[in-house]
C-alpha cells in the first residue's frame, strides 16, 4: 500500500515540476518581450526622430505638446532629470535617457525652437513643449 | 505482476519522459525564433527618410506657392529670378546642415523644375541644392529598391503666375543611411 502511494507521489511531483518549468519559461519569454520596446536605445531613437520630424513639419507660432511619459520613467530610473533629457544644438535634437550615450537627429526646418517640460498643467507632467518661435 | 506488465509500465514511463524532453526542445526552438524576430525588429533603426523627404516637399511647395499662386519673389523683370534660386535655402528657410558624423558630406539633395503647362517636356527653370551625387542613388532606385542607398521622393503640383499656369516638379533625396538602415 505504501509503495503504491510512493509511485503516485512521484508521478504528481513530475507533473508539478513540468508545469512549473513551463510557466517559468513562458514568464521569461513574456518579460523579455515586454522589456524590449522599453530600452533606452529604442526610446532615444524614436523620440529624437519624432521631435525632429515634428519640427520639420511645423510653422512659426505653433506649439506642440508631446507626451514623453515612457522617456520620463526611464530617465528617472537612470537618475536623470526630465528637463535634461532633450537637448538642442543648432539644428540637432539629442535625447539622452541613460548616463552614457544619447541619440541625435537633425531637422532641416530653419526655425528657432524652444523645448521644455510642460509645467503649466499638472495633468501633463509627462509632456514636453515644443515651441516654434520664428524663422532664423 | 508478470514480466510483460513490468516492461510495459517501464516503457510508458520512459515514453512520457521522452515526450516531455521533446516538449522542451520544441519550446526552446519557438523561443529562439521569437528572440530572433524581436531582436531583428528592435535592433534595426526606424527608417524615416521617406517621411523626411515628403515633409521637405510640402515645405518647399508652401514656400513657392500660396493659395495656388507662385510667390512673386520667384520672378523679376526677366522672368524667373536667378537671385531667388541662388538664395533659395535662405528664402525658403531650409538648413541642410546635419550631425557631426557627416561633417562635410551633405545628406540632402533637392531639385525643383518649372514647366509651362503647354510644354511639359522641357523645364523652363531649375533650382537645385545639396549633394548632387545622391541623384545617382535615386536613379538606381528607379529600377530596384536598395536599402542602403539614399531615398528619394518626387511630387508635383500646378500653380499660377497671373494667367500662366506652371507645373512644378519637386524631387528630394535624403541619405542619412547610418541612422536609418542597419
Amino acid at each position: 500500500m505504501f509503495k503504491e502511494r510512493g509511485k503516485k507521489g512521484a508521478v504528481l511531483m513530475e507533473n508539478v515540476v513540468f508545469i512549473i518549468l513551463n510557466v517559468l519559461f513562458l514568464t521569461i519569454l513574456i518579460l523579455f518581450l515586454a522589456r524590449q520596446g522599453q530600452g533606452a536605445i529604442v526610446l532615444e531613437q524614436s523620440y529624437a526622430k519624432q521631435i525632429a520630424l515634428l519640427i520639420d513639419s511645423a510653422k512659426p507660432g505653433m506649439t506642440i505638446i508631446l507626451d514623453m511619459g515612457k522617456a520620463k520613467d526611464l530617465a528617472e530610473k537612470n537618475n536623470l532629470e526630465f528637463k535634461d533629457i532633450v537637448k538642442k544644438t543648432d539644428n540637432v535634437i539629442t535625447i539622452r535617457l541613460s548616463e552614457k550615450g544619447g541619440y541625435s537627429y537633425s531637422y532641416f526646418n530653419d526655425v528657432d525652437v524652444s523645448l521644455y517640460p510642460d509645467t503649466s498643467n499638472p495633468e501633463k507632467v509627462n509632456s514636453y513643449v515644443i515651441k516654434i518661435n520664428e524663422y532664423n | 505482476m508478470s514480466i510483460t506488465n513490468i516492461k510495459m509500465k517501464m516503457n510508458k514511463k520512459g515514453g512520457a519522459k521522452i515526450i516531455s524532453m521533446y516538449w522542451f526542445v520544441i519550446l526552446i526552438i519557438i523561443a529562439g525564433g521569437i528572440f530572433a524576430m524581436v531582436y531583428s525588429f528592435y535592433h534595426h533603426p526606424y527608417d524615416v527618410r521617406e517621411l523626411e523627404g515628403e515633409i521637405m516637399i510640402n515645405h518647399i511647395a508652401d514656400c513657392l506657392s500660396t493659395q495656388g499662386n507662385l510667390t512673386s519673389a520667384l520672378f523679376d523683370e526677366e522672368g524667373f529670378s536667378q537671385n531667388f534660386s541662388e538664395n533659395f535655402l535662405e528664402n525658403c528657410h531650409i538648413n541642410l546642415d546635419v550631425e557631426e558624423i557627416w561633417e562635410g558630406e551633405p545628406q540632402y539633395y533637392l531639385q525643383i523644375n518649372f514647366y509651362k503647362s503647354e510644354n511639359l517636356e522641357n523645364s523652363l527653370f531649375e533650382i537645385s541644392k545639396g549633394n548632387l551625387n545622391l541623384v545617382a542613388d535615386w536613379n538606381i532606385q528607379e529600377e530596384k529598391e536598395y536599402k542602403r542607398t539614399a531615398k528619394g521622393v518626387e511630387d508635383d503640383f500646378f500653380s499660377f503666375n497671373r494667367e500662366d499656369m506652371y507645373l512644378i516638379k519637386i524631387l528630394t533625396i535624403v541619405k542619412k543611411t547610418e541612422k536609418n538602415v542597419k
